[in-house]
């Protein structure tokens, strides 16, 4: 177990062991070699790129017993104890965990004294956006009126949440995800020190996987030398990263072409017995559909010799732009909602069923509203095995994507789709899909508002128009939504509020739950608004005796509904109405 | 006690071909019931055992004795605290989580001197319910650890994990059993229909020797039943029943979920994953496959939501509405 990972042993420890950050790296030696100090630095960019390392590398530069420098010695002790992670002047902060330094405010309200043993009283702070407000203010204050022994080294993945007040203090430094060029002539260096043999088309799979990040890269290298025993080679990374050999991905592509869906469950079998990843497997479906979408629109666009170009050029030709529009997005949807399924397989089957269960709208006929209209074109379904009936066309099985991208020629909609940020947990029509009263179940789940969330919030009315559930509906009001639920309006003058509450709940009209809805009203209106609470016997219309009343009602319209139907009345006459299911059964 | 499930040894094998390279941090993921966590615990055994040379914990060395006594003093199990219980005795309704607090007790674990040899063994299981500080915490950990400090971390849905805690794990996937090998485990443990409840969990032996005498076993039948007879599903009755019951509500989205994609993919593809047992029904319900894809969508956005605390009747009421909405003949309507 003395192993150590390559990701720490090859932890840069000077400025020119950095890689991909040249730019950075430039300006913050020249600024050190010529000893122009800010006070405030902030580093930027996504996981992995090397923000603390850098930071670190920083504070020893500011600290090296050589004087500021560009080149820190790395033999000083101030060098060495900072490598450790053990120099008193240099103070780490992740603002994620608040780890390290149980109080943070008070560590940044001491910045005022001077640095024991350095020059300077560093504070590297990390995930600074998640700082609290306290902790910002004692910071601030610091940023102010900056003692000249204080730095601050600053890092976040976010910086957008930072305060403006802060940035505005910090120079900023936006760090670059490595190419994956970078990563693999990085590995290579690493394996040759390190001595250990290793194949060139294992480490290009490796770059590509580790996604821009050099700490990801190295991580993937070291699983890779143990998987292969000692060795890199291209079969075995294959594997490891569970990287799907693109046969199988035809052959689900042609399953879905011959719409036949035992086919299809044959070619997802045939994956899952060689152990492959199903999120490898959508996302490099989506890859491959975004290929085809490509061809499509340009034919030149493959490589003459990308060694699949035949077998992408035969599925191109098999289906229409819109079928690989539609594919390439629920593939991308299904890779998101893969760890929600009962389990991955079934993740990973159902994304293929919906493939095969929804044929496009034909091109010109893609509903061009803006999401949030109910226009959803009508995609006829196909349904392979069972009994096709002409019933399974459903006016809900909106699976086009509501900003209809392939309307419009000419650009390469395919991308778009899939960062479609706001739609990213979602499936790009559902916020459009048909809701109508029928579908309506009255109390709002999480899932259903999803489309008035993405709709511009209303702007607020200053008088009250008389609908009190439509008012508490826009109130947050935590557990005071109990009294609000059990109380009945009586009347409503000026800005008073007359609520009467049945004796069976008086428990949830305290003193407390009133103000809180009071003050929830009045915040809501903008001006102070009175409420007069009475116990009485009952009452007749409170909130949630409505609700319970439209669910009532709307049970009955179920029952009816599917009682009136035909395939169910099929289903009553056929197997008696009831039919009682043994516990278990045998097979 | 941590011997190894007979589907494990393979597993077991390739992970210590290279034993010299163990990493310090290894994530062990994989479907729930399959034993990652006997596996963790025996590798742990395994790294605390003093016999050297051994590839098996030997059992009768003073580490092995500490080990299987339960209080080996370099080797620690972080798991998400008990379900609390208030004064009445019922169960709060809480997601299990494994606490910052913890995460921080542990970090003076791991930076103590051992106690015997120098190696300091934790097991995380299931990481992925550290919550976001705890996970925090345990990244700074996982960053600079003493040397021999080692970490296994086990997980069922290792996407939830902190990218960077993924990153900075060894990840190693345990395999499935094959169908064979779990049968005969768990007709060996004495389960009747081996095959039926490994098809209730989706393959997964010991998720399935739990689904063979689980207490919830009658309430998924009816539910079942009911879901199987829609002419006559009682939408609010039903719900009401379930909320009596205070199971987890994503259990019962799991049961929905696994119901609609039986309907789906015997209607589409001929396949049945999880109620073979239910086949007739299934047969029948299949026609309607396609608009059923609509309640899986639903369904998915249950479970991401069933956590929180939402009233489970409503979330059980509109599931169920749902259902039936899809079941429901809808002619298209004219543009
Ligand atoms: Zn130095
Ligand atoms: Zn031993």
């Amino acid at each position: 177990m003395a192993y150590q990972v390559l990701a720490r042993k090859w932890r840069p420890r000077n400025f020119a062991q950095l890689v991909g950050q040249e730019h950075v790296i430039k300006a913050l030696a020249n600024a050190f070699a010529n000893e122009r100090l800010h006070h405030a630095y902030l580093l930027t960019g996504t996981r992995g790129v090397g923000k603390t390392t850098i930071a670190r590398i920083m504070a020893k530069a500011l600290n090296c017993e050589t004087g500021v420098t560009a080149e820190p010695c790395g033999v000083c002790s101030a060098c060495t104890q900072i490598d450790a992670g053990r120099f008193v002047d240099l103070l780490e902060i992740d603002a994620a965990s608040n780890t390290g330094i149980d109080n943070i405010r008070e560590v940044l309200d001491n910045a005022q004294y001077s640095p024991t043993a350095g020059r300077f009283k560093v504070y590297i702070i990390d995930e600074v956006h998640m700082l609290s407000k306290s902790a910002f203010n004692a910071m601030l204050k610091t940023l102010e009126e900056p003692p000249g022994h204080v730095k601050f080294i600053l890092a976040t993945t976010d910086p957008q949440k930072v305060p403006v007040t802060v940035l505005s203090r910090c120079l900023q430094f936006s760090l670059r995800n490595m190419t994956p060029q970078q990563v693999i002539f990085h590995l290579g260096r690493v394996l040759d020190t390190e001595q250990i043999t290793y194949e060139a088309g294992a480490l290009n799979l490796l770059g590509h996987a580790a996604h821009g990040s050099m700490r990801d890269a190295l991580s993937l290298l070291d699983q890779a030398i143990a998987y292969g025993a000692g060795k890199v080679e291209e079969a075995g990374v294959r594997a490891m990263l569970g990287a799907v050999d693109q046969s199988y991905l035809f052959e689900l592509l042609d399953a879905l072409v011959a719409q036949n869906g035992g086919q299809l469950i044959a070619a997802a079998n045939a994956i899952a017995g060689r152990g492959l990843s199903y999120e490898a497997a959508l996302q490099e479906l989506a890859h491959l559909l975004h290929q085809i979408a490509m061809v499509q629109m340009v034919p030149g666009a493959l490589a003459d010799d990308l060694p699949i170009r035949d077998d992408i050029l035969r599925i191109a030709q098999a289906i229409s732009p819109e079928d690989a529009q539609l594919y390439y997005q629920i593939a991308i949807h299904g890779r998101n909602d893969l760890a929600l399924a009962p389990d991955e397989y079934a993740g990973f089957t159902m994304t293929l069923m919906r493939m095969l269960a929804f044929a496009p709208v034909p091109a010109g006929q893609l509903p061009l509203a803006q999401s949030g209209t109910a226009a959803t074109a009508a995609p006829a379904s196909r349904a392979p095995v069972a009994q096709q009936s002409p019933a399974a066309v459903t006016e809900n099985s909106a699976e086009t994507p509501s900003d209809a991208p392939a309307s419009t020629p000419g650009l390469i909609p395919v991308r778009a789709a899939g960062s479609n940020s706001q739609n990213s947990e979602t499936y790009p029509a559902e916020a459009s899909a048909e809701k109508g009263p029928e579908s309506n179940t009255g109390e709002g789940m999480p899932w259903q508002d999803e489309s008035a969330a993405a709709a511009p919030p209303p702007a607020r009315p200053t008088e009250f128009d008389g609908d009190w559930r439509g008012l508490l509906a826009q109130l947050r009001l935590g557990a005071a939504g109990m009294l609000a639920q059990h109380a009945e309006l009586l009347r409503h003058e000026g800005d008073c509020y007359y609520l009467r509450v049945a004796e069976e709940h008086q428990a949830v009209a305290t003193r407390d739950f009133q103000e809180k809805l009071r003050e929830a009203i009045s915040d809501y209106f903008g001006r102070e608004q009175q409420l007069k609470v009475e116990i009485q016997q009952q009452t007749g219309q409170t909130p949630a005796q409505l609700a319970q009343r439209e669910r009532a009602a709307r049970q009955d319209q179920a029952i009816e509904a599917i009682q009136q139907d035909p395939f169910v009345q099929t289903v009553v006459r056929d197997f008696g109405g009831t039919v009682i299911a043994d516990s278990i059964r045998p097979l | 006690m941590n011997a190894l499930y007979p589907w494990q040894k393979k597993d077991w094998q390739a992970l210590l071909r290279e034993r010299e390279r163990l990493p310090h941090a290894l994530l062990l993921t994989g479907p729930a019931g399959i034993g990652k966590l006997r596996f963790a615990e025996r590798l742990a055994n395994l790294l605390l055992c003093e016999t050297p040379g051994s590839a098996e914990p030997c059992g009768e060395c003073e580490g092995c004795r500490w080990f299987a006594a339960g209080n080996h003093p370099d080797y620690r199990l972080l798991t998400p605290a008990e379900a609390e219980e208030d004064e009445d005795g019922k169960t709060k309704r809480k997601q299990p989580v494994i606490p910052v607090d913890a995460v921080r007790e542990l970090e003076d674990f791991v930076n103590l001197t051992s106690h015997r040899r120098g190696v300091r063994v934790t097991v995380v299981a299931p990481a992925e319910t550290m919550n976001v500080a705890a996970a925090n915490a345990f990244l700074k950990t996982l960053e600079e650890p003493p040397a021999g400090a080692v970490f296994i971390l086990v997980a069922h849905h290792w996407r939830r994990l902190l990218p960077t805690i993924r990153s900075r794990c060894r990840q190693f996937p345990l395999s499935l059993p094959d169908h064979h090998a779990a049968e005969s485990w768990l007709a060996a443990e004495g389960v009747v229909n081996p095959q039926l409840h490994l098809a209730h969990m989706g393959g997964a032996p010991l998720a399935a020797l739990e689904d063979a005498s689980a207490p919830w076993l009658a309430q998924r039948n009816e539910l079942l039943q009911h879901l199987a007879n829609p002419a006559a599903l009682d939408v609010i009755g039903i719900a009401q029943t379930l909320e009596k019951t205070r199971l987890d509500v994503a259990l019962v989205v799991d049961w929905l979920q696994k119901w609609g994609h039986d309907i789906v993919s015997l209607g589409l593809s001929g396949n049945i994953r999880y109620y073979p047992d239910w086949r007739d029904d299934l047969q029948r319900l299949s026609v309607r496959a396609v608009p059923l894809l609509e309640w899986q969508k639903t369904l998915l956005s249950a479970r991401k939501a069933a956590h929180h605390p939402l009233n489970p009747r409503l979330v059980y009421e509109s599931l169920l509405f749902a259902y039936l909405d899809a079941l429901r003949t809808r002619a298209v309507k004219p543009q």
